[in-house]
């Protein structure tokens, strides 16, 4: 007999809340309704409430996790309005955090995903490796979440010894290498709980427009780093990861060697880090009227930001569309023909961001 | 995903110029927009999907004399973002969401926070709005001038509401 019920807002997989409703037969799910809205914060609107150094301090906090990338973001489309043209060293110390914050979100799922297959040892060993991510960038940027390095025109910080930083990412690719990825894709628990499951085509991924590795694991070769690069990408080089599986494992791969090239593009970076100041600007810089659209390339997949100015102390408009905003929907249709035991690691395997979702 | 003809930014500039409504298509800060008071979104929606191009979402902006909005849609081509601006109707505008499945929650969420009716929708239940609310959360507040709040209090706070230990 059909029967239904609420998985959330208080959830058994995630600390954030969120709720999908399920209707099942037997212990296979019919269908699913994805509800968000619980931590509603209403930042778009406090963006037009402060000045435009406020407002950086704001949207860093759209995001408990890519909390750079929303900064990053927001200052690039207030340059682009100005006409201001980031320097080189601050390009590439941006890239560089980018990358560092990829690498802390993708190790912070991996934990999350193995906890919720109950791979309890899996998930100690991950969260050893984040802890070397977390120590350099406070090493950098003095914290461990919302770093503060973005200004309009350039960046607060300086990566001073360059060097000093490699030995992390050494250890860091010899973990990933013997444990993480070995494990992922050859331990037959891990493989029992994720190969075929949550499959989303990549005529799904199509039509409910999904982004970032969710869709890379559907075989949609999009990552703006390559499409329409920006920051130090076209410089460094730079190769999308893409499986055509569609299933959680093809999620959990293109995440585990994204991992391997964002390592090889922090190394790049810090090795060849030009010479030059870190602002383009002295002070802060007034933003004219105009407007502009900027897309990057967030951990969890294309940060989307329109910024409106009407020549004032503060923006007219900020809207921001995150990737878990367009990702989360499509657990509707992964989920159905999927046992009801599954249901925890097919939204995990999303990465969802209620934070993000909600603003 | 993305067809090559939209590599040539002559022709995909000459395929917006096509839709119904569109007035000027003009390429600045990196993306191209495109002006269109009196859009028809359908025939907009249906020309981007032959254009193989996506919806990245959708922007409202409220104006402050009247119950109309400034609407953006934002398509994505992967090497560009489209901005199509167009204006809403008696504060409606057709709804994309029974073709374009990434319409549906944009277009919920600004019919909560800024009474903008989609006709057509499928589903246009509440998104971010919790039971009890009236749509339109943030439609007065946005209207105001954008100035800065010197004092860190909720532009949804009520002045009856201060906080005798922030003044």
């Amino acid at each position: 007999m059909p029967y239904s019920f609420p998985l959330g807002p208080y959830h058994p997989a995630l600390e954030e809340p969120f709720k999908v409703k399920v209707q099942c037969r037997g212990e296979v799910i019919d269908s699913a309704t994805v509800e968000v809205g619980f931590s509603f914060r209403g930042i778009e609107l406090l963006a037009q409430k402060r000045n435009w150094v406020e407002v950086i301090t704001l949207i860093e906090r759209v995001c408990g996790i890519c909390s750079n990338t929303h900064a990053m973001t927001f200052c690039m489309a207030a340059e682009t309005i100005a006409g201001i043209e980031v320097p080189k060293r601050a390009a590439h110390i941006r890239t560089i955090i980018a990358e560092l914050e990829r690498l802390h979100s993708h190790l912070l799922w991996a934990g999350v995903g193995a906890e919720d297959i109950g791979f309890h040892s899996l998930f100690m060993e991950v969260f050893t490796l984040r802890e070397l991510v977390m120590d350099t960038l406070e090493a950098i940027s003095g914290n461990r979440v919302n770093y503060g390095m973005n200004c309009i025109g350039g960046v607060h910080r300086d990566i001073p010894d360059p060097k000093r930083h490699l030995p992390a990412l050494d250890t860091l690719s010899k973990g990933l290498a013997e444990i993480v990825i070995p494990t992922f894709t050859e331990n037959p628990t891990a493989l029992t709980r994720t190969r075929g499951v949550g499959r989303l085509t990549r005529e799904q991924a199509v039509e409910w427009a999904v982004v970032g590795p969710v869709a890379r694991a559907s075989g949609l070769d999009i990552d703006v780093r390559k499409d329409q690069p920006y920051l130090s990408y076209a410089d460094l080089g730079f190769e999308s990861v893409v499986r055509p599986e569609g299933d959680v494992l093809a999620r959990v791969v293109v995440r585990a060697l994204e991992m391997v090239e964002s390592i090889r593009l922090i190394r790049e970076a810090l090795l060849s880090l030009p010479a030059g100041p870190l602002r383009a600007t002295q002070g802060v810089p007034e933003i004219p009227s105009g407007e502009a659209t900027i897309r990057t390339e967030a951990p969890r997949g294309e940060a989307f930001y329109y910024v409106a100015s009407e020549g004032g102390a503060t923006p007219a408009r900020v809207k921001i569309r995150t990737p878990s905003f367009v990702n989360i929907p499509a657990i509707e249709a992964m989920v159905v023909g999927q046992p009801l035991a599954d249901l925890s690691i097919i939204q995990a395997s999303v990465d969802p961001c209620i934070s993000c979702t909600d603003r | 995903m993305t067809a090559d003809r939209n590599r040539n930014p002559r022709r995909l500039a000459e395929a917006l110029q096509a839709i119904p409504g569109v007035r000027t298509v003009t390429e600045r800060n990196g993306a191209l927009w495109v002006d269109a008071p009196l859009l028809q979104v359908e025939a907009m929606a249906a020309a981007m999907a032959d254009l193989g191009i996506r919806l990245g979402t959708v922007t409202a902006i409220p104006h402050a004399g009247d119950a109309e909005s400034t609407v953006i849609y934002h398509y994505i081509d992967e090497h560009r973002v489209i901005n199509v601006k167009t204006c809403t109707r008696n504060g409606a505008l057709a709804s994309l969401a029974p073709t374009v499945r990434a319409a549906s929650w944009a277009e919920r969420e600004i019919r909560d926070l800024f009474a903008v009716e989609f006709p057509g929708h499928p589903n246009p239940v509440p998104l971010i709005r919790p039971d009890g609310i009236d749509t339109a959360t943030l439609r007065a507040a946005m209207c105001r001038p954008a100035e800065v709040a010197r004092k860190p209090v909720s532009p949804l706070a009520s002045p009856s509401a201060n906080n005798p230990a922030r003044s």
